[in-house]
């Protein structure tokens, strides 16, 4: 399958980068000992062979920085008892991927993923990597990918929160409140969450002494890493935090009977998985029996239908949401 | 479409081949015989450019470049053979950055509702997290929360495909600012998800005018083979609501439960008052839906301004209290 050919003839000035750093990888990747620059100088004759050994060594110290830039862990390390000589390697327990399987779904969701995000491209190249543990029949129904987060925070923002985190470091930063009033701030961060499109720090507000989140979004600059942060509490919840908005029936515990308008019907059990439909009046209203928490959120939740919905049971919340309108109508 | 949604057709530097080529030939080791176009695909890069970086490997292998030290390159109908590259045989571990933002985007698009890949998702993530362990990601899946929330949409697949190949959709679609449905065709463009609701930024031919759909109210979406141009509509990250001049402002007193709101919708203002009640002004075009906020509130929230408001929250109450007054259903 692979025609002979007659070794390239090298030239120092027809190298190219990308040829030289592969060669440059692959020699120190396969070397069982570190390397000293003039091994790699004599090794590589076509790429640092130039007489001016000064101009040599800096075209290695360039491409060396280059490869350290996308990831690849060249150590320096003594090659003599003295170390005076010093030599180059990479070593392959630090280079090469652990083995990760994926199915073409989960690989196909995993780009989608990727692609999910602002400008950097550190996601896509990931994904780039974990392409070589999928099976095969890749990627044949990938759908575009929305946007799941903020386009308004910054991979570097989210990045500096996550290692602030993983690294029990505090932070500083600028901030924005919804009031538009600008204050720089610092806290403990001890989690991170993402709720309804938005992330959240979430720590100990070292000004205020109480734990608060802070919209990823609403920060107006850099995140700067501080000194140590304070532990963490035992069993900490961040997601508890962040305030909550109004989505939907309650955590289902229980059931509850309504019934909606043919207008509205199909778009308020939309995602309720166990709403049953128990019959179509000759108005065309439908009365469903669905999962429900029987309390404030279910009454809220109806009411946000007005006119367009009714609840029928449980009585004592009917009964609850008559008294509301009530004094609505008093008020 | 292309795969990265045609956004990377930029010249590469030296370094950004590399970091492709040290993906790619560790990748055709594995899968042999790959068609280029999907490599191109997948890599994210441009096949004559491609080309040329495979090419550039089959002059490159382990110096001394002894016989059988260099990379061997077939390429032959499209497809690509690779050999004697067992050093490549593997990919570059992912580094730091690179696990982080792909964990973490992945993690949030995982918590949206109704996305037909969340299970893969979630599945491939505990796989990450697994496999590259504390020194990739240190605790940080631990510290990541996400709280599931927010709507699912029915149509939200036909609509991302509508977006990604540029055709035209015919919908029907609920107003809540009206409380009906109308039908029309819709040009969509970006899909994205905001403050608990998938959107599409479209075209809306009824109109005439660009506009933004809560993809949960779409109540039924068919695709109409048409093409169109995009337009190039601004996507995620924009205002889900543009305040005009004509706006009324409504200034709302919001108990400590319903502060949400103030995060919720876009509020131009802010008070906080005592007892931990919030006024905020709200800007709105129309006062129906906000008359539905309020009764949502109810004992939560009451209207300061303006008075027509209040009579419209009074109407609603007065219809929606209809339904309640019979009693038991059971009895009519």
């Amino acid at each position: 399958m692979f025609g002979s050919r007659s070794p390239p003839e090298y030239d120092a000035a027809r190298m190219h980068p990308l040829e030289r750093l592969v060669n440059l990888v692959a020699l120190l990747l396969e070397s069982p000992r570190p390397v000293t620059f003039e091994h790699i100088r004599d090794t590589m004759p076509e790429a640092y062979g130039q007489e001016d050994v000064g101009s040599a060594k800096r075209m290695f110290e360039r491409d060396k920085d280059v490869l350290r830039d996308v990831g690849v862990p060249i150590e320096v390390i003594g090659t003599d008892a003295w170390e005076v000589e010093q030599g180059y390697v990479i070593p392959k327990d630090k280079y090469y991927l652990p083995e990760i399987e994926f199915t073409a779904e989960e690989i196909s969701a995993l780009f989608v993923a990727a692609h999910s995000g602002g400008e950097d491209a550190s996601a896509e190249q990931a994904v780039r990597k974990l392409l070589y543990g999928a099976d095969g029949g890749l990627l044949a129904g990938v759908s575009p990918a929305p946007l799941a987060a903020e386009a308004g925070t910054s991979d570097a923002r989210l990045l500096a929160a996550a290692e602030a985190i993983a690294e029990h470091r505090g932070v500083r930063f600028d901030y924005r409140t919804v009031r538009g009033e600008d204050s720089e701030r610092r806290m403990d961060p001890w989690g991170l969450v993402f709720r309804s499109g938005h992330w959240y720090l979430v720590g100990l507000d070292r000004e205020r002494g109480e734990i608060r989140a802070f919209r990823l979004s609403r920060m107006t600059g850099d995140l700067a890493l501080t000194g140590e942060a304070g532990p963490r509490p035992e069993g900490f919840r961040a997601a508890d935090h962040v305030l909550v908005g109004p989505w939907g029936p309650g955590e289902p515990h229980e059931r509850a009977r309504v019934a909606f308008s043919p207008e509205v019907s199909w778009w308020a059990t939309q995602g309720l998985q166990e709403a049953q439909v128990e019959r179509t009046r000759d108005d065309g209203w439908v009365e469903l029996s669905l999962p429900a928490a029987l309390g404030g959120g279910l009454v809220s939740w109806v009411l946000s239908f007005g006119p367009d919905a009714e609840l029928l049971e449980p009585a004592s919340l009917r009964a609850e949401i008559a008294r509301r309108l009530e004094s609505i109508l008093d008020g | 479409m292309t795969a990265d949604g045609g956004r990377r057709q930029k010249t590469l530097k030296a370094s950004e081949r590399l970091e492709r080529l040290l993906a790619v030939v560790p990748y055709l080791v594995r899968h042999p015989g790959s068609e280029l176009a999907e490599l191109s695909r997948l890599f994210g890069i441009g096949e004559a450019e491609l080309l040329e970086d495979l090419n550039r490997l089959f002059m490159s292998g382990l110096p001394p470049y002894g016989p059988g030290d260099l990379i061997g390159v077939d390429i032959e109908d499209g497809r690509v053979w690779i050999d004697m590259a067992d050093y490549f045989a593997r990919p570059l571990r992912l580094t730091r950055a690179e696990a982080l933002t792909l964990y973490l985007r992945g993690t949030a698009l995982a918590a949206t509702p109704g996305l037909q890949e969340s299970e893969a998702l979630a599945s491939a993530l505990r796989k990450l997290g697994g496999s590259l362990g504390s020194e990739a990601l240190g605790e940080l899946a631990a510290r990541v929360e996400t709280t599931p929330g927010g709507r699912p949409a029915g149509t939200l697949d036909v609509v991302r495909r509508a977006s990604a190949e540029h055709e035209r959709l015919r919908i029907s679609y609920y107003a809540a600012s009206t409380a009906e449905t109308t039908d029309r065709e819709i040009d969509p463009e970006a899909v994205f998800f905001d403050i608990g609701n998938w959107y599409v930024a479209a075209f809306d031919h009824r109109s005439g005018q660009e506009r933004l759909f809560r993809i949960d109210r779409i109540r039924t979406a068919e695709l109409t083979s048409e093409r169109f141009q995009p337009r190039g509509l601004a996507g995620p990250g924009r205002p889900l609501y543009t305040p005009t001049e004509q706006d009324l402002q409504v200034r709302l007193r919001l108990h400590p439960e319903a502060r949400w709101v103030a995060e919720y919708y876009e509020v131009t203002g802010q008070q906080e008052v005592e007892g931990g009640e919030l006024e905020v002004t709200l800007p709105a075009a129309r006062l129906e839906w906000v008359a539905r906020l309020v009764l949502r509130l109810s004992g939560q929230a009451r209207v300061l301004d303006p008075p027509a408001l209040k009579d419209l929250v009074r109407q609603l109450a007065e219809r929606t209290g209809k339904r309640y007054q019979r009693g038991s259903p059971h009895d009519v």
